[in-house]
């Protein structure tokens, strides 16, 4: 009797406290994400890079690489919610590589609040597309899973029609030039006329240099598409603020 | 890791991680142009033989009905998303090198195969970890792949999926755990365990491979040197431990040992019995420290035996050996490995509490194997199975300087022992108790730590006092410096309750009844007290405002074990 008396009221707390969850990223105070971490990877104080989505100082629009015609050439604008650090990285890698694509939706709401605040409607969102080879393996593509978060919260069409040809090697250890260069051509468009004349955000997880998100934008050009925003979970913090204004996490 | 769908001549369905020729059974006719997850493959292979018996008269055609029939299960998962057709699996022209180069080639590859087939003996392996023994074996990660499938066709390996649909759910095959998390996958519903996350991702579109071979392939000698002569109850219980062993109508058993009586070596003259036997051994205990304080103890004793030492920080993770020392975690990455299992510490965390582990420990035991828990403070459930009759009762209840445990003592306090008004009395007492040795304070809180060691100081300017707690910085220091004798007076949270001797120490429970201090740690705690041959006695205090069951039931554990120990002529009345 006892036992069942402390299931109600767990049950009875649990459904009055509803709205209350530890955050999503340090797991201990109040979220869905806290305000240590929201100045600690969101920083509402800092600026992005209209180029690339790099994490600028709020009076600059473009970062030190963008600002000197190295970025990216194809989208109008990219923006990137949080900076690639600490708990925020965790929460994208636990999605990628321990296989939890499910808890995108604890960050679906405050995600898709930041991003309407910060770029025009269009008419519809195309996640960067993952090779069938990668897809076969992980059984998901995380692109694809925050693109249908921006649907369910905002009511954006998802647009498909982009594929990746090439199964490329991972981004990760090349530079910016061999970026660019490994993406040739692994990106196609078999129907254009689906995307003929539409104004799209471009989804993906993570931004560094903006090389992919550049290269599906330039087959979605190719397409006819008019207007192409870049939005990602988390982008890279620009040089000269890591040696200045903020601490490296 | 994903697998190719295989079909031979008599439509028998089959999976591969290959689909060439060379990798395959010849009677293999096509496969499935996409791999596809173990899980999936199940489902398919269930599904078609449930359909068996109606078209069996079709058996003229069935080959091709077959290859519909698949395909149409298919699309039932992942509908146009996934797009198949069959192959006929092909020779690829790989050049073979030539000449001695080949032979040279062959002994390598002979090396690797009798490696990896030592250190994957009765394991459990995901594909994560397969893939970090060919970092250790320094080969391609295909190649472990395909030696694990070349056990897997020869019938002494399995693959199975790392989490397997159970009912309308879904079960982690590596831990249990039916809890998992549920997400929409490229073929259909896939699940996640977040149980066992900790040594890598265990999800159902994933595989575990596991050996179904034994650690020891028979009786052998076995050089067993010990370092000690057990005292008159060690020597008692050890006996009941091989008894035990020895004796097939029971398969569990506890040892409930009095703190500080030296259980752990009451384990090894059993252990070494078994191992001539050919039958293999597993220590485990929940918490590292544990398992690094018995290896040279085990190393000293056991001087040639190979055995194999697991935990989290381990940095070789594959091991040669018919023993094995592990936490509860590492025990994740055996399948009915042991014959014998020392489960020390059954009461402590993360064990205590967790489904996954308890899971983990039951299927790491073989058929007919035999599981004792050591503990001075058994959990509820064992002294419950031991009261139905489920689990055989082993005492040792006497330390081995032949003095009884030292009783704790209730100081009942008028006030709350909060540290804020630094109680005059207490701290009096406190300063007295020094007098026989130096004082580990316990207190059941963090936030009481730094103001009562303020309070000390002010009352005791001269002497030296510090404390800590689990996230404390310093904290191995100064556990070092107070093994040393360094400290006068120490405050401390639970950290300390377990696995230390402290000569000379004497112990203080601050709030003893406090709802975090059960019977268990109050016993833990005065099991601190007395336990060297120099100094065989001291002081428990338990200073409390109230009187609670758990510090009745505590008193009333330690007086057992001494009138028990008293009985047997195990101590000096």
């Amino acid at each position: 009797m006892k036992g069942f008396w402390k299931e109600v009221t767990k049950l009875t707390h649990a459904l009055w406290c509803a709205d209350e969850h530890a955050c999503v990223f340090c797991g201990d105070k109040h979220g869905p994400i806290c305000l240590t971490c929201t100045t600690d990877y969101l920083h509402p104080d800092m600026g992005r890079c209209l180029g690339c989505g790099k994490f600028i100082l709020s009076e600059k629009t473009h970062c030190f690489d963008c600002a000197a015609g190295m970025g990216p050439k194809q989208l109008d604008q990219v923006t990137a919610w949080g900076h690639y650090t600490g708990g925020l990285r965790e929460f994208i890698q636990s999605i990628k590589f321990k296989a939890h694509p499910r808890r995108l939706i604890e960050i679906a709401r405050p995600f898709s609040d930041w991003a309407i605040s910060q770029l025009p409607v269009v008419d519809g969102v195309v996640a960067v597309p993952m090779h069938a080879t990668r897809l076969a393996e992980r059984g998901f593509n995380q692109a694809e899973v925050i693109a249908s978060a921006l649907h369910w919260e905002l009511g954006l069409q998802i647009i498909p029609g982009v594929e990746r040809i090439e199964s490329t090697i991972s981004q990760v250890p090349l530079s910016r030039q061999e970026r660019l260069h490994n993406l040739k051509g692994a990106f196609a468009v078999r129907q254009p006329e689906y995307l003929k004349g539409r104004s799209v955000w471009l989804v993906d997880d993570v931004t560094t240099t903006g090389a992919t998100l550049e290269a599906v934008a330039e087959v979605l050009r190719e397409s006819g598409v008019q207007a192409i925003y870049g939005l990602c979970l988390a982008a890279g913090m620009d040089k000269e603020n890591l040696a200045g204004a903020k601490p490296q996490a | 890791m994903n697998f190719f769908l295989t079909l031979t001549k008599n439509g028998n369905v089959s999976f591969s991680p290959f689909w060439e020729k060379e990798n395959l059974d010849p009677s293999i006719i096509s496969y499935l142009s996409a791999p596809l997850p173990l899980a999936l493959i199940q489902v398919v292979e269930e599904r078609l033989d449930r359909q068996v018996p109606t078209c069996f008269w079709r058996r003229g055609s069935k080959g091709k009905d077959i290859k519909l029939e698949i395909l149409k299960i298919l699309k039932a998962f992942g509908g146009d998303l996934l797009c198949f057709t069959w192959q006929e699996p092909s020779l690829v022209s790989s050049i073979r090198q030539i000449g001695s180069e080949q032979n040279h080639g062959n002994e390598q590859e002979d090396e690797v195969r009798k490696a990896f087939n030592q250190l994957v003996l009765a394991r459990q392996l995901s594909i994560g970890d397969l893939h970090g023994l060919a970092r250790e074996l320094r080969v391609k990660e295909e190649e472990i792949i395909k030696l694990a499938h070349f056990n897997v066709e020869q019938g002494s390996g399995q693959w199975i999926p790392a989490v397997k649909p159970l009912g309308s759910g879904w079960q982690c095959q590596r831990c249990g755990e039916k809890n998992v998390d549920e997400w929409p996958s490229l073929y259909g519903m896939a699940a996640t365990c977040r149980s066992c996350e900790s040594i890598g991702s265990s999800t159902s579109l994933n595989v575990l491979y596991r050996d179904q071979r034994s650690l020891l392939d028979g009786p052998s000698e076995v050089l067993f040197q010990p370092h000690w002569v057990l005292t008159e109850a060690q020597r008692q219980a050890s006996e009941q431990v091989l008894e035990f062993l020895q004796d097939p109508s029971v398969e569990t058993a506890l040892l409930w040992a009095a703190c500080g009586a030296g259980k752990t070596e009451v384990c090894f003259p059993p252990a070494a019995w078994a191992l001539k036997q050919g039958k293999s051994v597993l220590f485990a205990a929940p918490r590292q420290d544990v398992i690094s304080d018995i290896v040279p103890r085990l190393k000293r004793d056991f001087p040639d035996y190979p055995f194999q030492v697991l935990t989290g920080t381990s940095l070789v993770k594959y091991k040669v050996g018919g023993m094995v020392l592990a936490t509860t975690h590492q025990v994740l990455r055996f399948w009915r490995a042991f014959d014998v299992i020392f489960m020390d510490e059954m009461d402590a965390f993360p064990y205590h509490g967790s489904r996954a582990l308890e899971w983990g420990l039951q299927h790491a035991l073989r058929q007919d194997g035999k599981m004792l828990y050591l503990s001075a403070t058994p959990s509820r459930d064992g002294l419950k199975a031991v009261q139905l009759g489920k689990m055989k009762l082993i005492r040792l209840p006497a330390r081995h300087h032949r003095n009884p445990l030292p009783v704790p003592s209730w100081e009942r306090s008028r006030h709350s022992l909060e540290p804020k008004g630094c109680k005059d009395v207490a701290v009096a007492q406190i300063g007295t108790l020094r007098a026989q040795g130096p004082v580990l304070i316990f207190v059941p809180k963090i936030s009481w730590i730094v103001p009562w060691i303020k309070c000390f100081r002010r009352r005791f300017p001269d002497w030296s006092i510090d404390g800590s707690y689990s996230a404390d910085q310093g904290r191995s220091t100064k556990i070092e410096q107070l093994r040393q004798g360094k400290f006068d007076l120490f405050v401390s949270t639970t950290i300390l309750e377990r696995g230390i001797t402290l000569p000379g120490i004497q112990v203080v429970v601050l709030a003893a009844d406090h709802p975090v201090f059960d019977e268990r740690a109050l016993v833990q705690m005065a099991g601190r007290v007395g336990r060297t041959r120099e100094n065989p006695a001291g002081k428990v205090v338990f200073m409390a405002e109230n009187m609670t069951a758990a510090i009745q039931t505590a008193v009333q554990w330690i007086e057992e074990q001494n009138s028990l120990a008293l009985e047997l002529g195990l101590i000096e009345a």
